[in-house]
């Protein structure tokens, strides 16, 4: 139960809440924290704060105050790879990554989670790459006081699969990586694909076992990839030939080297030719030639996540589609735009 | 009790088709015998210990009925016409009642459970099967004040209406000018203009089908 009193009737009261102070580009926190004891001294900045009434509360049995309710909801937030501390500032709670990795975000379970009253959940759109004491998300219990049983359905909404955000470890992968092309391979240009692939892995922690070069010949890229794989590679990154040409035999090379899953195709420009296939559970990527050209593609939304451990098939593919338009902004600021943040 | 696949085939053929509804009233019994502990409600040990009552007569309250066993004429069954999405599963013995509310916010989230799902009565048929009961119900322990007379268990009262000499069970005569009477004889009725008639083939019975025309042939001759 919340009692309004008269500031001038507070001395000697605790506060119920902290108080927020916000001075435009210079300050915003709390001028007050809970619990403190208000005294003469402290009525004449609380009224620049805009208070002439101050709450009183006393707790019924089914009741709980706003900074309780917001650690039984981290707590039910927070999945693998979270850390938060259990210090409610103005009862806001903020999740931080535990590790380096990628942020998964359930998020028809953060759907759920807000709507049910009174509570809210705010985080980072999901795949994104994060370091370790990033923010990722913050929750918080909207009124002072509230009724405990909907902030346990909360969370316990929130906790369906283990936790609406968590923090994957990017495993690290030795790749192997084919560039096809019978213009690269008789040496009638210079191949520019090997450094940027390269450098994508090694950017995401994982090595790069060899490059190696052959035509558009079907049978030669399917050796390729069986020696990549006799040789302990667990990643495969196969460039060009995804197009549609009589010369672009990537597709069918790949086929042949018995992948057992092939999905053609992602609802990403650039990037719709893309390929992801696996053979025995090791991915096999098929990047057309977007990848050369263009500094972010579809690749860089699918290659975290396959990391991650996750399995790309067609329905991830599909679902890359909102948000998955690249406005090829000069200069491009990816991952700071709505690029694969759908 | 049986699993949840198997209730819901069953209750489908029972209702007459698969739709949403069988499926939220399926989960919604499920959750409404866990929690007052009956673990398999149409058990003859269990099958008296259960009243429910339903609060919509729309697909729901069918697989509540199927899943619990429960039925009007067994007097297990009570339907308040509230047109809520909810029913409360009362524990004869321990007392407890709990009530089942369909959640508003499980219909806005269906896209979001079952995004690669095309059709909406498809969409809900998988979302509403993968929701979990916290995201699908809110529950509320409620006190309900049973009257004996609506408890299963033989007619306990007879009383006989005053003005059309029908007979009245378990106490739903009402009082009018100090005489007891039935409520179709009062302003309660759900018809009006009622005027008795015959019909064709009155005297068919089940054992005896032909009795009625054996009847006209005698009158015939």
């Amino acid at each position: 139960m919340i009692k309004k009193i008269s500031l001038h009737d507070a001395v000697g009261t605790k506060l119920a809440h902290d108080i927020t102070e916000i001075r435009p580009g210079e300050f915003k926190g709390p001028a007050f924290q809970k619990g403190h004891t208000v005294c003469d001294e402290d009525i004449c900045h609380l009224q620049k704060l805009g208070k002439n009434n101050l709450y009183l509360i006393e707790l019924d049995k089914d009741e709980i105050h706003e900074n309780q309710a917001a650690s039984i909801l981290a707590r039910g937030l927070a999945g693998e790879g979270i850390a938060w501390k259990d210090e409610p500032r103005e009862g806001k709670i903020g999740l931080h990554a535990a590790i380096d990795g990628i942020l998964v975000v359930d998020k028809a379970a953060l759907a759920a989670f807000n709507l049910v009253d009174e509570v809210m959940c705010a985080t980072r759109s999901s795949y994104s790459l994060v370091k370790k004491e990033d923010l990722v998300a913050a929750t918080r219990a909207i009124p002072l006081v509230m009724k405990r049983a909907p902030i346990e359905r909360a969370a316990a909404i929130a906790s369906q699969n283990k936790g609406v955000v968590s923090v994957l470890p990017l495993k690290t992968a030795l790749a192997g990586i084919i560039i096809t092309g019978n213009e690269v391979f008789h040496g009638l240009i210079q191949d520019r694909f090997a450094p940027v692939l390269t450098r994508k892995i090694e950017d995401l922690g994982s090595h790069v076992h060899a490059v190696t070069f052959v035509p558009d010949e079907p049978i030669r890229i399917q050796q390729a990839v069986e020696r990549n794989l006799a040789e302990g590679c667990n990643l495969i990154l196969v460039s060009g030939g995804m197009s549609v040409d009589p010369d672009d035999v990537t597709r069918k090379a790949i086929y042949q080297s018995g992948a057992d899953e092939i999905h053609y195709g992602a609802a990403v420009l650039p990037g719709a030719m893309f390929m992801v296939a696996y053979r025995n559970n090791i991915p096999i990527i098929g990047i057309p030639a977007c990848g050369l050209h263009h500094r972010i593609t579809v690749l860089d939304l699918v290659l975290p996540r396959i990391l991650s451990g996750e399995h790309i098939g067609k329905k991830e593919l599909a679902f890359l589609g909102h948000g998955g338009l690249c406005l090829d902004c000069k200069p491009c600021v990816y991952p700071h735009c709505p690029f694969g943040k759908g | 009790m049986k699993n949840f696949h198997t209730l819901l085939q069953e209750s489908s053929i029972a209702h007459g088709h698969l739709c949403p509804g069988q499926v939220v009233g399926i989960r919604m019994a499920m959750l409404g015998c866990r929690l007052i502990g009956l673990t398999d409600p149409t058990r003859l040990d269990q099958i008296k210990k259960l009243l429910v009552y339903v609060e919509m007569d729309r697909c729901t309250a069918d697989a509540v009925a199927h899943v619990t066993g429960v039925k009007l004429g067994r007097r297990s069954l009570k339907f308040m016409d509230y047109g809520i999405m909810a029913a409360t599963f009362i524990n004869l013995i321990s007392r407890k009642s709990y009530r089942v509310i369909s959640t508003e916010e499980s219909r806005e989230l269906v896209p979001e459970y079952a995004p690669e799902i095309q059709g909406k009565s498809n969409q809900q048929l998988t979302a509403y099967q993968r929701m979990p009961d916290s995201v699908l119900f809110r529950v509320q322990e409620v006190q309900v004040k049973l009257n004996e007379f609506d408890l299963p268990g033989p007619t306990q009262w007879k009383a006989i209406c005053s003005r059309c000499g029908q007979v009245i069970r378990d106490g739903r005569e009402v009082i009018r000018d100090k005489k007891i009477v039935c409520k179709p004889c009062t302003e309660q009725s759900y018809f009006s203009d009622s005027r008795e008639i015959t019909w064709p083939d009155m005297n068919w019975s089940p054992v005896n089908p032909g009795a009625d025309r054996i009847l006209k042939k005698a009158i015939l001759k």
